[in-house]
């Protein structure tokens, strides 16, 4: 009987091995990159993997890439055309950036992350960028041209966006979690093509799922101080004195009262000074309190060009409509429907403290 | 005539070995004539001309004994010149004792004879062990000669509850064994148990462990180790304080321990021996080895065969181009070269020592190398199987570490049939094996399966020694209570 039963389970185990998608890890080509763009009516996905003969083992990923083309109506049908194309199986379980391309973000992202979401063996934690006035695909070949390496540069990128911020909020879970809530504003990082590499350089600005704008620098700089992800951020003040941002962390209050809504921003950081090209001793009580003041109002217009956005545009790209659902959750229902419209005139108070720390160790001024 | 104490039978039984002396000894002018029966090579010759032949025909006592019973009497009552020296009226008793080394004074018209224990033969010295080796510690091991392993014991437990029970086994071979434990705290159905089984081996050898063993376990099919062996004195005495049963067995350099759980297994005397954290650490990194050694080649092969998704990016993507060239599937990779690696080490304990570490060398090395360089393994496989390899090698008991060896294989092969669906039946038939095991009344993964923390403070960590307060419940059945204090006055 027990023969039986281990001859069965074999037999089981056999049967099963012909339908559990076995295939050999050199017979996959593991897309490292996917570009996603919208162009003549349909949607082009460009895949970029290691070449045929296998990334070389000395050079890791630094080995040479390829990249192939899908066409197709959705990016489910584009994704099988390349599917086709390719000599080995495509798979998109390891690919750790996507990019999607200015047209492919004005048609809708939801088309795109849906098409992502839904495949069993993408990675959640996958980046998503999106790339400025210009197709995904053209970025691609840019850069092979340039002979630049995409996923080593999007991985510099990446390690540039966590020596800035604690946190990437556009991985795919991320993304996703933040579209699902049609109120707000979704903010994806965009990327532009410098001349040997890719520069981060603010947020794309989404409204119901719709690319509409880009941000620049100093106000996704204030987004990022007031959703409290500030890891690092450099201070320039006059007489060529520089300081760099330790520590951060910021509160968000609101008081809702007669359907005025006043949304007070608490922040506090330490800075170090980085550069002094001055002949004065900024060292003394007096000048130190000077300098905390000048890095406060430094720090508070940045954080105002995030707020003045969004009272001028009307979007909420500070996420305040979640503040309201948590902090006044039966009044938020009345005002809901009016939201759009009550961004606009949101009174922002703000209160910055701040104070310079471990600055003086070897330098005598 | 058979099976009575009589020189003439004794002398015709043993006529053609040549080893076995039987020898006419005339005693006074009273013509009482003994028989001396040894066996050369097994006596201590000096011993025995002082002990035993210069005392008979040099002691002037002797000459008043008239009978052969007055002459025996008087012999047991001190005459003789050896403390170790008792009456014998069992023919088969004598023949043991004999043949076991001992010396025979036959009184042919008596028909018992009288024994004298001066048994000494070649043995090695006490050495350090050779697999449990401690930095701090004792280096005292067991040797071949039982009484001087149960000396050993009884140095470290100077408590007269030390019981040491004199036990035979094997129809033809006779072995020795001594059953050790304490009476006041051994669970004395263990013992009685473990006796039951000794006396019930019905085979002509038990001279080799695995005879010995297989008797002893009572899951006879489980490749999991459920008797613990040690070389190391001070550990039977430790396992002795718990209330755990030691079997000495005369001729294996070892004594078993029962009953076995699996984290004893796990354990090694240098946890012990140094500070808690670092035994704590070494303990933990020997589970970790564990795992790794058991898991990894199948975790491999599925990750690479079916879930590549699961690896990182970058993992995958290294993995796959050491992979490109290679003909071979995962699969037969890991399989294969799993099987080279237990060959090198059977080839390696087969060789000379000196034969053996260049074969280690050229087999590991230069053959796993060149195998790399002809893209018949990827190197990724070579780092899999060696710290597979490594890892197996860190249980400090070499049954386990067998047992986990082939076990591991058997993960791969599911592991290539159905990937993680293979490998997670596998663990769950693992699980499901070790759980069901019971050696003795106890559960093998105690206390894994009924966690109390006083239970748990010697197993995953091992706890500062004050924490120790009681032996472990599943078995010591009397005395529960380890450590007290000197207002107590308790002992063990």
């Amino acid at each position: 009987m027990k023969k039986l039963i281990i001859f069965l389970f074999s037999l089981i185990l056999c049967g099963c091995s012909h339908d559990m998608n076995r295939r050999e890890i050199d017979e996959i080509n593991f897309i490292h990159v996917m570009g996603i763009d919208y162009s003549e009516g349909e949607y082009v996905l460009s895949a970029i993997y290691s070449s045929s003969q296998g990334a070389d083992p000395e050079k890791g990923l630094a080995g040479d890439e390829e990249s192939s083309e899908g066409r197709g109506a959705t990016p489910f049908e584009a994704f099988q055309n390349l599917k086709l194309k390719n000599k080995k199986t495509v798979s998109i379980a390891n690919t750790g950036y996507f990019l999607i391309g200015d047209r492919a973000a004005s048609k809708g992202i939801d088309v795109c992350i849906d098409f992502l979401s839904r495949d069993e063996t993408v990675k959640m934690e996958s980046l998503l960028f999106i790339v400025k006035d210009m197709r995904a695909v053209d970025f691609i070949n840019e850069s092979f041209e340039k002979g630049q390496n995409v996923h080593e540069d999007l991985e510099a990128v990446e390690q540039k966006q966590q020596e800035l911020v604690t946190r990437n909020d556009n991985t795919l879970v991320n993304i996703l979690n933040a579209l699902e809530n049609d109120i707000t504003c979704g903010l994806i990082p965009y990327l532009v093509a410098d001349e040997n590499s890719f520069l981060l350089q603010g947020y794309a600005v989404f409204d119901k799922l719709i690319l509409v704008d880009y941000l620049d620098m100093d106000t996704s700089s204030g987004v990022n101080f007031i959703k409290n992800i500030i890891r690092a951020y450099p201070i320039y003040l006059e007489d060529n004195i520089g300081l760099s941002i330790s520590y951060s962390k910021s509160r968000i209050k609101s008081k809702l009262t007669n359907n005025e809504l006043k949304v007070m921003i608490d922040l506090s950081f330490e800075t170090m000074v980085k550069e002094v090209n001055t002949d004065n001793n900024i060292f003394t009580e007096e000048e130190l309190n000077r300098l905390t003041k000048m890095q406060n109002t430094y720090i508070e217009n940045i954080i105002k060009k995030a707020t003045n956005y969004s009272i001028h545009t009307g979007r909420d790209i500070l996420q305040i409509a979640r503040l309201m659902e948590n902090q006044h959750n039966k009044k938020w229902s009345e005002i809901e429907d009016d939201w759009s419209s009550m961004i606009s005139t949101i009174e922002y108070e703000f209160d910055i403290k701040s104070q310079i720390t471990k600055s003086f160790i070897l330098g005598s001024r | 005539m058979e099976n009575r104490i009589n020189s003439s039978w004794i002398t015709s039984l043993f006529e053609k070995s040549q080893d076995v002396v039987v020898r006419q000894i005339k005693i006074n002018q009273n013509n009482i004539t003994v028989y001396l029966f040894c066996v050369d090579g097994l006596i201590n010759q000096a011993l025995f001309d002082e002990a035993v032949f210069r005392s008979l025909k040099f002691d002037p006592y002797l000459s008043h004994c008239v009978t052969e019973r007055a002459m025996m009497d008087y012999l047991l009552e001190g005459g003789a010149y050896h403390v170790f020296t008792s009456e014998e009226a069992d023919y088969q008793k004598l023949l043991k004792s004999v043949l076991s080394g001992m010396v025979a004074l036959i009184f042919d018209s008596e028909e018992k004879a009288i024994v004298y224990d001066i048994r000494m033969f070649e043995k090695r010295s006490i050495q350090e062990p050779s697999e449990e080796n401690v930095m701090k510690g004792s280096k005292e091991s067991f040797i071949e000669v039982m009484r001087m392993n149960t000396a050993l014991i009884r140095r470290r437990i100077r408590s007269e509850h030390l019981v040491v029970e004199s036990l035979t086994a094997g129809r033809v071979s006779k072995t020795d064994m001594s059953l050790v434990y304490i009476s006041n705290i051994a669970d004395m159905n263990t013992v009685n148990k473990i006796r039951e089984k000794i006396n019930s081996i019905e085979i002509d050898n038990v001279s080799t462990p695995a005879f010995i063993e297989e008797f002893l376990i009572e899951n006879k099919h489980s490749i999991f180790p459920q008797i613990m062996y040690t070389q190391r004195p001070d550990r039977v005495s430790a396992n002795l304080s718990d209330g755990r049963v030691a079997l000495v067995v005369d001729g294996i350099p070892f004594v078993y321990i029962l009953p076995c759980q699996l984290p004893m297994l796990m354990q090694s005397p240098d946890d012990y021996a140094n500070h808690f954290f670092i035994g704590s650490s070494l303990r933990i990194i020997r589970y970790l080895s564990m795992i790794v050694t058991l898991f990894l080649p199948a975790f491999y092969i599925a990750a690479t065969t079916y879930q590549s998704q699961m690896l990182p990016v970058q993992l995958a993507l290294s993995t796959q181009a050491a992979k490109q060239n290679v003909p071979f599937s995962s699969a037969s990779e890991v399989l294969g070269l799993l099987i080279s690696f237990e060959i090198l080490i059977e080839a390696g304990l087969r060789l000379p020592k000196a034969v053996g570490t260049a074969m280690s060398i050229l087999g590991g090395l230069v053959v796993g190398q060149s195998a790399v360089a002809a893209n018949l393994v990827s190197p990724a496989v070579v780092v899999i199987v060696s710290l597979a390899g490594i890892s197996g090698f860190i249980m400090p008991n070499q049954d386990l570490s067998s047992g986990i060896r082939l076990t591991r294989f058997l993960l791969a092969v599911l592991a290539a049939l159905a990937g993680f669906f293979g490998l997670a039946i596998g663990l769950i038939l693992i699980i499901t094996h070790l759980c069901s095991l019971n050696n003795y009344n106890t559960a093998y993964i105690w206390p894994f399966v009924d966690v109390e923390e006083r239970n748990i403070k010697d197993t995953l960590f091992r706890f500062p020694i004050r924490y120790f307060k009681k032996r472990p419940d599943e078995v010591a059945a009397q005395n529960k209570i380890k450590q007290g204090t000197k207002k107590d006055g308790q002992e063990g």
